[in-house]
């Protein structure tokens, strides 16, 4: 009979889990729906992937080398055969834009890593343990806010010397407290949430409950905020870089082209559109992404996308939020 | 009002753990890195009695925590020590250059008001029309284009085409300009490069929050009674929705004070962040650190100012 029964409750739980996958699966179903009606947000994610393809593919698009020296070509303004112009070397303008996409989204995925790889960890032992670690933990955190983060980037490049590997490591340090805080803020309302508490109930390890029960939970805050810090560290990379702390010459970066087309500001003015616009492209289509994520992420955007189409519509829905 | 000042004790007690831990992280970056400032300074041709002399004259013959105590204990005096490299008080740096910087940041602070409240305004009561889009527009534009690549924008348009604006002349004093265009007309472009930002962030702020006040129950009364339409907009609405807006400028200034860096770069402005940049490349100990923290205490200091204006400015708010 107890056999009978722990057969039933085996199928419940079975039949319990299906249902959950399933709601699983609609619910990345509604959100990209969602992301999807957004035409900004689609349009971002067009345009970085134009982006990214055209860094890695860069060799495959185009015959010039980003470093090849060609004195006789110096200057020239944008033509049939160089799109962008050429620098004071004789380097064709687009295809150092192009390579210098590589460093930059690199050096964005690269500082964004990092800064997840820590800062998530000091956020959820903060949230999840609580106390005097949480204090601790949030009140150094609080101190790297305090500071200025350009300048503790270029306190930092400057100390360990300028190098575009420094670099990340600098943006990556300045990055953390961003990671720490959100996760620590979300994992403190995720772990008084029921399914939580229920999970510690029947003993499952802390490492189980941290992974799969929270961090799964709280990971939509993560994702837009890793969108706008990766659009943060595109600039900020440029900028250092702009200082001539980060990539080197004679490797293609827009920040450090942009400084040398100050130099050549008055004979040569196109060579700064090209970085520019190369930098803008890249921030403003993340910022979509970011923003149509945030709104796909939330489920109440869902509901109004479903009381919408059915149009009889529950009255008692409740539609705030936006 | 008690509630308010036991608030604001709290915040300040924080400034000097959070000194601290800034300065410590400086501190131990400078001395765990390789690069020795006095064989910088005094060249690899010196005699090893010379180095050791500076070196004491400079504590760095003693242990790491005993450098910082002496620091600290010094710094707490108000003598930040000497540059190695220019041997000048480092306070006396900071004493000719913060104006700078602070000028130059007022500056951008007050291009982005003029801009970004008339602005704001407009796209409010013109909501979703060519107007606002426009403005919007140039607000996501503002926000996604580097402060250095715009300021080279300004510059080739402004200064090499139209020669509207010199490109330098803050902070030198080599044929100074009396009149009153020539003290303000150094500081246009790079305050117009360096608050686009803070225009576009303000003019977004504004905008909601203009567009949350109107619809609210009083500003209907307003018209209903028959207030006219400018005396609603300026005196009802501006005055409730420009909250926000304070404490946010106070927020950006702060901010502003941490960015100017690659702004005084394009001009040669010598402010704390062109100064900060060259004792960086020089490895100059003392005034990286007097300098960090300085910008430190004014970045603090103007979050505690927006978190005080904002209880004094809305008395909805409570601690």
């Amino acid at each position: 009979m107890t056999e009978a029964a722990t057969e039933v409750s085996k199928g419940h739980v079975e039949y319990k889990t299906r249902e959950l996958r399933l709601h699983h699966r609609s619910s990345i179903n509604l959100a990209a729906r969602q992301f999807a009606r957004n035409r900004a947000a689609l349009l971002g994610l067009i345009a970085f992937t134009v982006l990214v393809a055209a860094a890695i593919l860069a060799p495959l698009i185009i015959d010039y080398n980003p470093n090849a020296i060609k004195l006789s070509e110096k200057l020239q303004p944008p033509s049939w055969s160089h799109w962008l112009g050429t620098d004071y070397f004789g380097r064709d303008v687009f295809t150092r834009v192009l390579y210098g996409g590589r460093v930059s989204l690199s050096v964005g995925l690269i500082v964004i890593g990092f800064a997840l790889a820590i800062g998530v960890p000091i956020g959820l032992t903060a949230g999840f343990f609580g106390g005097r670690i949480d204090n601790f933990l949030m009140r150094l955190m609080d101190a790297f806010l305090t500071f200025p983060p350009l300048l503790l980037a270029v306190a930092i490049v400057g100390m360990l010397g300028p190098d575009i590997q420094n670099v990340m490591l600098a943006l990556g340090i300045v990055r953390i407290p961003v990671f720490a805080r959100i996760v620590r803020g979300s994992t403190l309302s995720a772990r008084e949430e029921v399914y939580v508490r229920a999970a510690r109930a029947i003993g499952a390890p802390m490492r189980r409950i941290v992974t799969s029960h929270i961090l799964r939970n709280i990971i939509a805050p993560i994702i837009v905020q890793i969108t706008v810090n990766f659009a943060g560290a595109i600039i900020a990379e440029a900028s250092l870089s702009f200082l001539g702390l980060g990539a080197q010459p004679p490797d293609p970066s827009w920040g450090r082209d942009l400084n040398e087309a100050r130099r050549y500001l008055e004979d040569a003015p196109w060579l700064m559109m090209g970085p520019t616009a190369a930098i803008m492209i890249a921030v403003l289509s993340v910022n979509f992404v970011g923003d149509g994520l945030r709104d796909a992420l939330d489920p109440r955007s869902w509901r109004t996308w479903q009381t919408k189409k059915e149009s009889s519509g529950s009255v008692s829905e409740s539609r705030g939020g936006n | 009002m008690g509630n308010r000042l036991s608030y604001l004790m709290r915040r300040l007690a924080q400034i000097p753990f959070v000194l601290a831990i800034v300065t410590i992280t400086i501190f131990s970056l400078i001395h765990v890195t390789p690069g020795d400032p006095i064989q910088i300074m005094l060249g690899m041709q010196t005699s090893p009695d010379a180095v050791d002399a500076l070196r004491k004259q400079f504590y760095l013959d003693r242990p790491l925590p005993i450098q910082y105590f002496i620091w600290v204990k010094n710094a707490v005096r108000g003598n930040l020590g000497k540059s190695i490299r220019l041997n000048l008080p480092v306070t006396r740096m900071i004493a000719e250059r913060l104006p700078v910087s602070l000028k130059l940041a007022a500056s951008a602070m007050l291009f982005a008001l003029l801009i970004s409240i008339p602005a704001g305004i407009v796209s409010a009561i013109r909501r979703n029309t060519v107007v606002d889009y426009c403005f919007t527009g140039f607000s996501i534009g503002g926000l996604a284009i580097p402060n250095f690549a715009l300021a080279l924008l300004l510059i080739f348009f402004f200064s090499i085409k139209l020669d509207w604006f010199p490109i330098t002349g803050i902070g030198s004093s080599a044929g100074k300009d009396v009149s009153l265009w020539g003290a303000i007309a150094p500081f246009i472009l790079p305050a117009v490069a360096l608050g686009a930002q803070q225009t576009a962030i303000l003019q977004r702020l504004l905008r909601s929050s203009m567009i949350d006040v109107l619809s609210q129950d009083y500003i209907r009364t307003a018209r209903a009674k028959g207030v006219p339409g400018w005396i609603i907009l300026v005196i009802h609405a501006l005055k409730n929705a420009l909250i926000p807006v304070v404490t946010m400028v106070a927020i950006q200034f702060g901010y502003l004070i941490g960015i100017t860096i690659t702004i005084e770069f394009i001009f040669a402005i010598p402010g704390m962040g062109f100064t900060l940049l060259t004792a960086v490349v020089n490895r100059d100990f003392p005034v990286i650190q007097g300098f960090t923290l300085t910008i430190a205490i004014f970045f603090i200091l103007a979050n505690i100012v927006a978190d005080v204006l904002y209880t004094l400015i809305d008395p909805r708010i409570r601690y």
